[in-house]
């Protein structure tokens, strides 16, 4: 039985994408994720908890609108030349009036509540999408598993109505959880993002041992994998790890993998954590050129691909 | 009593000595390719190329510039037409004009009178014939020039050409000598009074004109007919083909010995309509015969034998189908093109529509292939140069019609591949390929390529198709058959015709075989406006001294439409609906007695004895086309904007009668000071806070659904004067850039004059777009509206970025979306691919950016030649991007 009713933190849901496994897909971004990840560019997805981002460039100004000062119960909007460039979060006790009364998104509630049922109607609508295309649900973050029992249950409501899942996660995860998830997902999506754990917790603040024996696990039990590695210049492209990773797949998981997909690190999302009150801690990355990047990815999935593993760049080639 | 043999014989002999000819007899009687170019030349095995060729996203520079086609002689061909600047010609108008003095002066009738007049034309107008060209034959002027039409209207022409000349125009800029303009304004006199447009709006009183486009501030546009020929409609090629002219003499010479009864008003008719059609297809026969003596005469001094061996065969060609049905593929392309000409050079009605293109022309392909008579690619040389001669075609308009519809070209010179046949099974054949192929060889904004689309379809055939469209020219639109089959039906066309339909020009169904005189283009008609007066109480929102219409309307103490309540005393959305449902019968009752008023002048002024010659029915019924005489007789005109109506009743029913956050009083306000002091109400309404159309949530499109079906169910009331039915449409092309202009601000969160939402898409305002879910939920809004009624048409143009569709899986996803919505029972789609960025950098740059085609709305035309205000609309609809 699936629990409808049932709710959880939805960042956002996404018709229409087509790289997050096969065919046209809607995607269901759930709230909060167990990693740190520098290089993140969604970090509103990190906290489970609802959260308010202030898009500064688009206040119409308290002359024009103020409705949200007028509905702040705390004084926790700061204000410059009229107009609201930020909240101060020591004062804000998180109650949203503030966003729920703007018009226009400058303060915008990242993560709403919504129930399983009410996520399907929307999952339901592309049916014939998915039909035509061999697409499906994807469910993504944040990470999912964060939220596990609530994707559980919207694995299982798609798969009582015969959509095809995908879940893309960390699998930062006790196994216990993987074993519930698994016989409702027809493909995973995980990352590989460094091999010396040392390395692995300084950027994404955790140790890569149990994401390491996470992937083994589901090889084992059959899964369809994809695992990705986002190529992240000065910190993971050296050809010792690349070596080291190659060897994991190819030995650890006898190459039973569906798809390695190599993807470029995109310096987004810096206004966003701007917007939380964030400091990104990634810059410099905007530097590279981007010629010589795309080259040197293409060039690692060739050193991937002398393993046997099936190696691509980017997320459009799945097969 | 009938006429004896004898009488019938020498009515005949009279027709032909006054055009100098003694009987109907007719008198007589490998290429360079790109390198690596490996044509496939096996019959039954598609086009030319492996049907998944990849072509690439096109080359924006100068089309000069570039060789699109494997064929040397097509490119050859492209960089000589693309070289000639558009022209204005006085030829037709001055011999027109002559002629009509010469044979206005006897009175008689007037069906003879343009029979005679036509055949004048054909006899006398200049002829040429270009190098390299396969098909041959020109619209009464040379290429890429737009000949006159005088006889519709003339208004205009005299002022632009004494205040605004065509030169200095920055969209539809054509060159025009002095002597020519010299030569039209001594016209002018002549034709003052006398034209079509000044005798209908003699017959309509001030109130119906009120609230036209012809009175200042319109709810309906029913300009096209006004000002010009009726096109929009295809011929009988098919027995055209079959029989070629002197078939069809041969017919009318028959129905006219069989005249039951030649002493009443109707025989007498007949005879006079027989008589006229005799007349005009001798006018077409020796046009052809002239073509035939150049082609002759120039092959005579031609020294590349290769193209002197090309003159004979058009020389033979032509001279074959002036008379005889066509016995090869070339013969009967060639037939198939200078007959269309014909048809333009008579009415100047845009919108003459090819047909299926690949079902008339493949017993001729077929025959010549298996008797080896014919290169597979030297079929495909052939429809390259004949896609190019339907590009020469061109067409002066008005200024503003040119600035809103700005580079139409010609206008629906639409040309259908694809599809089922008349017992419902998949008809796709080589020539279907080679057809998709022409156009990707040669890439321009003719002829309106469209391809019809089902779900059995052969997966090579939606590849092919889909790979063209990944080039970017816009072409071809898709028209869906398991939802235009049935709208067909619904229509009253018969199963055999519903399955044959064909498309007229931007995407009006119409029956195959030539039997249908559908004015589809009848008027453009505002959803929008007529909310707008059901909220305020039949006034414009903007009423006061600044209307041009204020000194004899609002200052009087008058308004544009009846009393119907207003947002001040509005108690219910309920109340709302009520309003809008009152206003709708008034204004389309008005829309319909303009429309019917305009079809009686172009039957009693304008009979079009040559192209009712090919339409079936005509000859059959002895009757003109304008008279009714095709099988099938509807008028069309479309409602435009559901996707704003829809936006402003999810604004109306939300924020007022829902959540209470504004009075209906404090929002007609806003409106009428433009949104001014309302900064907070216009984000809020322009944000994804307030519900709105296109985002697949059925209490937002449920208002587009009822503000079409409000427009439907009245349009449905209304018979025309060819005892058919109005049929309504739901698109607008681009007119949705001069409705916006016409009206002030609107809840939709519209600023006043800004352009309105376009057919069947979301709202877009400045502040951006209200479509945010992506083209899956867009597509299942525009879905819900009725496709099976709008029997007219429907228009969804949707955008996505050249990424979104990359590689083999960007191309299998488009090809799933296209059978995902049409599974949903829509009529039709048509793309754009390319960025937003794309667009912005052409606007800016416009020399690096020359031929940048995109699809505007039923065309495509070059970017940089449109308006700001049309280039502004395509920049602000959303393009679709992947996420990842």
């Amino acid at each position: 039985m699936v629990d409808k009713n049932m709710s959880g933190t939805v960042l956002n849901i996404q018709r229409f994408t087509i790289h997050d496994g096969p065919g046209i897909r809607t995607e269901v971004f759930l709230k909060g994720c167990p990693l740190q990840c520098r290089w993140c560019s969604n970090p509103e997805s990190m906290k489970v908890q609802p959260e308010v981002g202030v898009n500064k460039e688009a206040c119409l100004g308290i002359d024009h609108c103020g409705w949200c000062v007028d509905k702040c119960p705390n004084v926790a909007l700061i204000l410059e030349e009229k107009k609201i460039v930020a909240i101060d979060r020591e004062k804000c006790s998180n109650c949203l009036s503030c966003a729920t009364s703007c018009p226009n998104d400058t303060l915008k509630i990242f993560g709403n509540s919504m129930t399983v049922e009410e996520i399907m109607k929307i999952v339901r609508s592309d049916r014939n999408y998915y039909e035509q295309s061999g697409g499906g649900l994807t469910l993504s973050g944040g990470d999912p598993l964060v939220q596990w029992k609530f994707s559980l249950e919207i694995l299982k409501a798609c798969k009582l109505t015969n959509i095809h899942t995908c879940v893309e996660t960390e699998l930062f995860c006790k196994k216990e959880i993987i074993d519930h998830i698994l016989p409702y997902t027809d493909l995973i999506i995980t990352d590989i993002k460094h091999m010396d754990t040392q390395k692995h917790k300084l950027f994404t603040n955790v140790g890569n041992e149990v994401i390491l024996d996470n992937i083994k696990y589901i090889v084992k039990n059959n899964a369809d994998v994809v695992i990705r590695i986002p190529i992240v210049p000065g910190h993971n492209n050296d050809d010792e790890n690349i070596r080291i990773t190659a060897e994991f797949i190819s030995k650890e998981l006898n190459n039973r993998i569906h798809q390695l997909q190599l993807l470029p690190y995109r310096p987004l999302g810096v206004d966003k954590y701007a917007s939380l009150g964030l400091s990104y801690s990634m810059n410099g990355q905007e530097k590279i050129n981007r010629d010589e990047y795309k080259k040197e990815i293409e060039n690692i999935a060739m050193k991937f691909q002398s393993y046997g593993i099936p190696a691509v760049t980017g997320a459009n080639k799945l097969l | 009593m009938q006429m004896s043999a004898t009488e019938v014989e020498k009515l005949v002999s009279q027709v032909l000595s006054e055009m100098g000819r003694q009987n109907f007899k007719s008198s007589t009687s490998q290429s360079q390719t790109k390198a690596g170019f490996v044509p496939n030349e096996v019959f039954g095995e598609g086009g030319c190329e492996p049907f998944d060729l990849d072509y690439g996203m096109m080359d924006t520079n100068s089309p000069e510039l570039q060789e699109p086609s494997p064929f040397a002689r097509t490119n050859r061909i492209l960089k000589r037409v693309h070289s000639i600047p558009e022209t204005v010609s006085d030829e037709r108008a001055l011999l027109y004009t002559e002629a009509h003095k010469m044979y206005g002066g006897t009175g008689g009738s007037q069906i003879i009178k343009n029979a005679k007049i036509l055949a004048h034309i054909l006899k006398n107008v200049t002829i040429n014939i270009y190098p390299d060209e396969l098909i041959v034959g020109e619209m009464g002027c040379p290429a890429r020039y737009a000949p006159i039409f005088p006889e519709f209207s003339y208004d205009w022409i005299e002022d632009e050409l004494k205040n605004s000349p065509w030169e200095n125009r920055k969209q539809d800029r054509f060159e025009c000598s002095a002597q020519t303009k010299e030569n039209l304004l001594g016209i002018a006199d002549y034709w003052n009074g006398k034209n079509l447009k000044d005798q209908l709006l003699g017959v309509l009183t001030e109130e119906e004109i009120k609230g036209s486009s012809a009175g200042g501030r319109p709810v309906f546009f029913p300009n096209l007919y006004m000002y010009g020929g009726v096109g929009h409609t295809t011929a009988d090629y098919e027995t055209l083909l079959k029989l070629g002219y002197g078939g069809i003499k041969k017919s009318i010479v028959e129905h006219l010995s069989k005249i039951e009864d030649c002493t009443t008003k109707e025989g007498i008719e007949k005879r006079e309509f027989y008589t006229a059609a005799l007349i005009s297809l001798e006018g077409a026969t020796c046009l052809f015969k002239r073509y035939a003596s150049l082609a002759a005469e120039m092959a005579e001094n031609e020294i590349n034998s290769e193209e002197k061996e090309i003159l004979k065969t058009i020389a033979s060609n032509c001279e074959w189908v002036s008379e005889n049905p066509p016995r090869t593929f070339w013969e009967a392309m060639q037939l198939y093109h200078l007959a269309t000409n014909i048809i333009l050079i008579e009415s100047n009605g845009h919108s003459i529509s090819y047909g299926r293109f690949d079902q008339l022309l493949y017993p001729f392909y077929k025959k010549d292939m298996l008797e080896n008579r014919i290169t597979k690619s030297r079929v495909a040389e052939i429809i390259e140069s004949f896609y190019i001669k339907i590009f020469e075609l061109r067409k002066l308009r008005d200024e503003g019609t040119a600035v809103l519809n700005s580079e139409v070209g010609m206008g629906g010179t639409t040309l259908l591949v694809g599809g089922v046949d008349k017992d419902g099974k998949d008809a796709t054949n080589d020539l279907t390929y080679l057809g998709i192929e022409a156009h990707a060889h040669t890439r321009l904004t003719d002829p309106w390529f469209a391809s019809r689309w089902f779900a059995e379809a052969p997966w090579e055939f939606k590849v092919k198709l889909v790979n063209v469209i990944k080039i970017g020219t816009g072409q071809p639109k898709l028209f869906n058959d398991a939802a235009i089959i049935p709208a067909s039906l619904a229509a009253g066309r018969s199963l055999e015709d519903a399955r044959d339909y064909t498309m007229v020009g931007c995407v009006e169904i119409d029956s195959g075989g030539g039997k249908e005189y559908g004015a589809h283009d009848a008027a453009y008609f505002s959803l929008c406006k007529v909310l707008e007066l059901a909220i305020n109480n039949g006034r414009c929102i903007d009423c006061g001294s600044q209307c041009i219409n204020w000194s004899k309307c609002g200052a009087v103490g008058l308004q544009l439409g009846p009393k119907t309540g207003s947002l001040d005393t509005f108690k219910s959305i309920e109340e709302v609906k009520e309003s809008y449902e009152i206003q709708m019968s008034y204004w389309v009752d008005r829309m319909a007695t303009f429309i019917n008023a305009t079809e009686i002048m172009h039957a009693r002024t304008k009979p079009l004895p040559y192209l009712s010659t090919i339409k079936r029915g005509c000859i059959d019924n002895g009757l003109d086309c304008t008279a009714g005489g095709a099988i099938y007789n509807f008028a069309g005109p479309q409602g435009v904007g559901p996707g704003a109506v829809a936006d402003a009743m999810c604004a109306i029913k939300q924020l007022i009668f829902d959540e209470k956050k504004v009075t209906g009083t404090e929002m007609l306000d806003a409106l009428r000071k433009d949104w001014v002091g309302y900064e907070g109400l216009y984000n809020l309404i322009n944000s994804d806070r307030v519900m709105h159309y296109g985002n697949d949530d059925d209490n937002a499109d449920q208002y587009a659904v009822w503000g079409s079906k409000v427009y439907f169910d009245e349009v449905m009331k209304h018979q025309n004067t060819r005892n058919g039915k109005f049929l309504p449409g739901l698109y607008c092309v681009s007119a949705n850039v001069g409705i916006g202009l016409c009206q002030g601000a609107s809840p939709d969160g519209r600023r006043a004059y800004e352009a309105v939402s376009n057919s069947l898409a979301p709202v877009h305002t400045m502040v951006g777009t209200h479509d945010v879910k992506g083209p899956t939920a867009m597509a299942n809004s525009a879905a819900k509206i009725d496709h099976l009624i709008a029997g007219n048409g429907t228009l969804l143009n949707v955008r996505f970025s050249p990424n979104c569709v990359a590689g083999d899986n960007g191309r299998n996803n488009f090809v799933s979306y296209i059978d995902a919505y049409f599974d949903k029972k829509a009529q039709h789609v048509q793309f754009n691919i390319v960025n937003t960025e794309t667009l912005k950098a052409a606007q800016k740059n416009p020399e690096q950016y020359k031929g940048l085609l995109v699809r505007v709305a039923g065309y495509s035309a070059y970017f940089v030649k449109l308006s700001k205000e049309l280039q502004d609309d395509l920049i602000g609809r959303k393009a679709y991007d992947s996420f990842d």
